[in-house]
């Protein structure tokens, strides 16, 4: 199918396209919102044009039994692999968020016959391992995740494409932070040899006193755009930071919108941006603080550095506040590596080439080395090193 | 008479009562200084004499010269006379430091009936001051107490007390963060302001400022009220024994 | 403080709010090529220009009108405005002008009959739609300059409109540059030729008067090589209940080493609590900085209108040119204001900086929209941009838009932004030095606003701060 067909289509229009239950809500909200163009406030930087212009392949997601291993396998949208005893189901998605700024995640949800949804279990430490397999294809699935109360779990997702060629995927996850529970998400991903377009559309929901620390890690040469919406009830805490190592004709990065819904909830999000080549960095990210959240604290920050003549980096730190008792803070940064730096590394006999990759790992590291797991911590420094060396 | 009269006053921040009954009166030219540990409502207490929000009076009462303040606006006691010295004095941003002070000058100027000063007149004024205090000439042209060190921040208090002459000056903390020498023109600048009419009010949890400013009298202040009163001797019994050995006078 | 009471510090009543009753020439309301012919005919205009005129309605019939801006207001009926309006008497000289007028800016604080002791100043007062009176064209004619309205200018200087109108806000820019373009009835035309240095602050008051009359002007400066020039415009309107529209166009050219000043106060009715009443205010400002050396500056403070479009914007063509956006917004009551400014840099070493203060009291809305793009040939360019908020109470907002797009390798860019509100302690520490509750959040708001001000001419600088005060107190000043 081509996404492009979807283009202002009445309700009724799309769930003939779609196959779905024309008074599905999710429709509604998706005809509401339409499909991004390049005029879309969230597409503004990323040319999804360009991707819902060709056909693809659609897949049929069927169940297959499921092999034990240490970590999650979703394989083309469907699980092939988890851990003894993981509780993992497929069903309809019970909470749609009817207040997502992002069309595709409604597009995600209406595409997927199902979710896939994962209950975490205590203090559980899960890797997910998403596997894709097909060429030419979209590749569609839903992931709900769900922690316990006043636990503290930790989720590592990695992405590993065989030798396919072009293959969109469109996924994402409904997130459900329990009170008083800590969820740590780290995302690492390495896309290059256009084997895959991606498109991530999330949703955090933060109960009272919780909190959430997602940081992805994103490298590479292809199309990649994640979309985040988290909201906070009181107390919670957001902790995001998002590293772009970007090379050649990529084009990748994040638009969030942190919404504080709750009083005396805090939100920090940091951005570090490394583009070379032709590549082109996006973070559009905003704060939101609603009347209802008195006492929020909220800071956020982008940085970032250009390598080459043709890199471009988009950056929109944005703030929109309603309420007068609060901390709040933006910065933003674009610039090249600092000359002074580099000149006092070479003063003492280091190369420049070899001066300027000491100061761009440097700068890469301050996100790095806030993973506290060092085996995260070293699979990171890893992709890094193969897409810096690549 | 009495420059201030604090009577039996209780006084909340929040839901908790701080100040339980507390009573002291202010003598004219006299320095009494307000000792205590931590958390016996030191700080409450000054707050609560030049009206501060964070302070309910739930009882009692304040007069100064015989009249009761407790319902008057915090810039009229401070027109008719009282002054504190801020533990933390908070930073303006943007707003000139001499621009300010000439404006609360002014303001108590024609308070007063007096005329109000010019430019000219005012900076020639602050200048004397600033030599006096060992404070920098560019002090008129920064922000109010933006980026001042902990030093600077109390030299300028001390500034703004020279020149609005104040008839009941409390200096909360006046020597915390200071080193030896900023110590010394602060206390000169306070010594200087003795005329036998003002009174003072010196509040500290330390006895250092008082080897500099020589108190008449010595309250001790303890569980939000005076539990002693006593004459300059009783700074080297607090030295040895500490608060504990003090009983609550009958 | 309890919150009734800085409401009330902060809504002072607007005191320019009085009406000047003037026989006035109006079109019936609303808009077709008739009405355009029309006010073309009123000002005597060239076929050129009648032309230019009726090929921009044809393109602003076809577009639509924008809706990105965070505002929500009534949609504008545009049938129902009226397109010109001009005061019946053509005064010849200062005597002649309409005792009402003068009575009007004497509330404004600009009698005209002491314009001429004014020192320095030269005023081109736009009453409504028509340049009312030109003073000190002699002394700028010494120099060569030429100070006129854009009509005259149109008659007297067709070359040099031909030139330079549209070149930098295209008549197809936007909606509301289109719909101005059509239907604009006045506004300022200055040329300062190469080497000349203006010897006078260069001023124009414009008033918003007759009932439901649209504000349509054009302005145009160009500063040919070498030059300099300060321009200040001033603005206030008469206490209305219906909405009025104001669609300005402002276009700046500056040639090699040449540079512009252009200052803005801007006091129009800005509605009541309710958000009734009050100008919309949908502005157009560009410069461009043509030639090497040049630069373009924009301070601007804005009190008034009930709704805000505003981005007074820098094209930064020349090598080493400069841009700068000086800003304080006030929102108070029920206002929106969505204002910000583009600076675009194309050429090498070419450098900006945008100071934004945006402060927000009771129900206002404060926006600020900023993009700053550095193209791939702007080697070694570089923005510096503060945007920094004040809260003044808990129903208003304050909200930060920055789009910073860097292509250059070599470029710097950085951006920084605070959302603050008058703290408590703040305001205590004045009070207990004896300065009123009032005095006290003026002086705090004048220092937020502090270097925003100090880019203001002398004599604005001090208009501005007495309108900030008027706006924020209502009792002192």
């Amino acid at each position: 199918m081509k996404l492009l067909d979807l283009k202002q289509k009445t309700v009724e229009e799309a769930a003939a396209l779609l196959g779905v239950d024309p008074k599905a809500a999710a429709l509604e909200r998706f005809a509401a919102i339409g499909l991004p163009t390049k005029k879309s406030e969230e597409y503004r930087y990323f040319q999804i044009e360009k991707l819902f212009e060709k056909a693809y392949r659609t897949l049929s997601y069927v169940p297959h039994p499921i092999e034990e291993s240490d970590k999650i396998v979703i394989t083309d949208g469907m699980v092939t692999h988890a851990p003894k005893g993981m509780r993992i189901y497929y069903e309809q998605c019970q909470a749609i968020d009817m207040e997502h700024f992002d069309p595709l995640y409604y597009l995600g949800h209406l595409l997927s016959p199902h979710v896939i949804k994962i209950d975490l279990d205590g203090d559980a430490d899960v890797e997910i391992e998403h596997r894709y397999t097909q060429s030419g294809a979209l590749i569609n699935y839903r992931i709900v995740l769900l922690n316990q109360a006043n636990r503290h779990s930790t989720l590592f997702e990695s992405f590993h494409a065989e030798d396919i060629s072009d293959t969109l995927v469109l996924y994402g996850y409904d997130i459900f932070v329990a009170p008083d529970s800590t969820l740590r998400m780290l995302k690492n991903q390495n896309m290059h040899d256009n084997r895959y377009a991606m498109v991530a559309s999330h949703r955090f929901k933060l109960d009272q006193r919780a909190n959430a620390v997602i940081k992805s890690f994103d490298m590479g040469e292809d199309m990649g755009l994640q979309l985040i919406k988290a909201e906070l009830d009181r107390y919670a805490h957001i902790d995001a930071g998002h590293l772009l190592y970007l090379n050649n004709e990529a084009q990748r990065g994040t638009v969030s919108k942190i919404i504080h819904k709750g009083e005396y909830a805090t939100s920090h999000q940091e951005a570090k941006n490394i583009l070379d080549g032709h590549s082109r960095g996006i973070f559009d990210a905003l704060i939101k603080v609603e009347h209802s959240a008195k006492y929020t604290k909220a800071h956020q920050n982008s940085k970032a550095i250009l390598l080459d003549e043709r890199a471009y980096m988009a950056a929109k730190p944005q703030l929109e506040i309603y309420i007068d008792e609060l901390e709040a803070s933006h910065g933003s940064t674009t610039g090249q590596l600092d000359p002074k730096q580099l000149f006092y590394l070479r003063s003492r006999g280091i190369s420049e080439v070899e001066a300027r990759k000491m100061l761009v790992i440097a700068f890469a590291n301050t996100l790095i080395e806030q993973v506290k797991d060092h085996r995260h911590q070293e699979l990171i420094k890893q992709t890094f090193d193969e897409a810096f060396y690549r | 008479m009495k420059t201030l009269e604090i009577k039996d006053v209780h006084a909340k921040i929040g839901e908790k009562e701080i100040l339980k009954g507390l009573n002291l009166e202010l003598e004219p030219g006299k320095v009494h200084a307000i000792m205590g540990p931590n958390g016996a409502g030191k700080s409450t207490l000054s707050k609560t004499i030049v009206g501060h929000y964070d302070v309910e009076v739930t009882e009692g009462d304040i007069l100064y010269k015989g009249k009761s303040i407790l319902e008057m606006e915090p810039e009229e006691r401070a027109l008719e006379g009282i002054f504190l010295s801020f533990q933390h004095p908070v930073e303006i941003p943007g707003v000139n430091n001499a621009y300010f002070l000439r404006t609360a000058l002014n303001a108590k100027r024609k308070h007063e009936g007096k005329e109000e000063l010019n430019a000219a007149e005012f900076l020639r004024e602050m200048k004397k001051y600033l030599e006096m205090l060992g404070m920098k000439a560019d002090m008129i042209s920064r922000s109010l107490n933006e980026g001042f060190s902990g030093g600077e921040k109390k030299r300028n208090e001390i500034l703004q007390m020279l020149m609005l002459e104040p008839e009941v000056i409390i200096l909360d903390e006046i020597d915390s963060g200071l080193d030896i020498d900023a110590l010394r023109a602060v206390s000169e600048g306070i010594n200087m302001m003795k005329d036998g009419k003002r009174s003072f009010l010196v509040i500290t949890h330390y006895s250092r400022i008082l080897d500099y400013i020589k108190p008449d009298y010595i309250h001790v202040l303890k569980d939000g009220r005076i539990i002693k009163t006593a004459g300059p001797e009783l700074v080297a019994q607090l030295e040895e024994e500490g608060y504990e050995s003090i009983e609550e006078e009958a | 403080m309890a919150q009734e009471e800085i409401n009330k510090a902060v809504s002072g009543e607007y005191a320019l709010g009085f009406e000047i009753d003037i026989e006035t020439d109006v079109v019936p309301p609303g808009l077709n090529e008739d009405t355009i012919r029309f006010i073309s005919k009123k000002k005597d205009e060239p076929e050129w220009m009648l032309e230019l005129r009726l090929k921009a309605f044809e393109k602003w019939k076809k577009m639509e009108e924008p809706h990105w801006a965070h505002l929500t207001y009534d949609s504008i009926d545009y049938q129902s405005i009226s397109y010109f309006a001009a005061p019946k008497k053509g005064p010849e000289s200062l005597d002649e002008v309409d005792p009402k007028i003068l009575e009007a800016y004497k509330k404004l604080g600009i009698p005209l009959e002491e314009q001429k002791q004014l020192a320095g100043v030269a005023v081109d007062a736009v009453v409504d739609s028509v340049s009312v009176k030109t003073t000190y064209t002699e002394e700028l004619n010494k120099h060569g300059i030429i100070f006129c309205s854009i009509s005259e200018a149109i008659r007297d200087y067709p070359e040099l409109v031909k030139k330079y109108m549209f070149s930098v806000v295209p008549m197809t820019d936007n909606f509301y540059a289109a719909l101005n373009s059509a239907v604009f009835t006045d506004g300022t035309f200055v040329y300062i030729p190469k080497g000349v240095r203006c010897p006078m602050e260069l001023s124009t008051y414009f008033r918003i008067n007759a009932l439901n009359t649209g504000q349509f002007e054009r302005t145009l400066i160009v500063a040919d090589e070498g030059s300099y020039v300060s321009y200040n415009e001033g603005c206030s309107a008469p206490t209305r209940d219906e909405n009025q529209l104001h669609a300005a166009v402002v276009e700046l050219v500056a040639m090699k080493d040449a540079e512009i000043k252009y200052s803005t106060i801007q006091n129009w009715y800005p509605g009541d609590e309710n958000g009734k009443g009050g100008i919309y205010n949908f502005v157009t400002k560009r410069g461009i900085c043509e030639g090497d050396n040049s630069k373009i500056s924009w301070t601007q403070v804005e009190t008034g209108s009930a709704v805000t479009w505003k981005y007074p914007s820098c094209i930064l063509k020349g090598d080493n040119s400069v841009g700068e956006f000086y800003s304080v917004a006030v929102t108070t009551l029920a206002q929106q204001a969505d204002t910000g400014t583009k600076m675009i840099h194309l050429g090498k070493n070419t450098s900006s900086t945008i100071i934004s203060k945006g402060i927000s009291a009771m129900k206002g809305q404060n926006t600020y929209r900023g993009l700053v793009k550095i193209g791939a040939n702007a080697h070694g360019a570089r923005n510096y941009s503060e945007c920094d908020s004040l809260l003044i109470g808990d129903q208003c907002g304050a909200h930060t838009f920055p789009y910073l797009e860097s292509k250059d390798i070599h470029g710097q860019v950085e951006h920084e932004a605070t959302t603050s509100k008058i703290s408590d302690e703040q305001l205590f520490y004045l009070r207990q030095r004896g300065i009123d509750e009032e005095s006290a959040v003026s002086m705090i708001v004048h220092g937020f606003c502090k270097e925003v001000f100090s880019q203001l001419p002398m004599e604005y600088a001090v208009e501005a701060k007495a309108l900030l005060e008027l706006t924020l107190e209502g009792s002192v000043g």
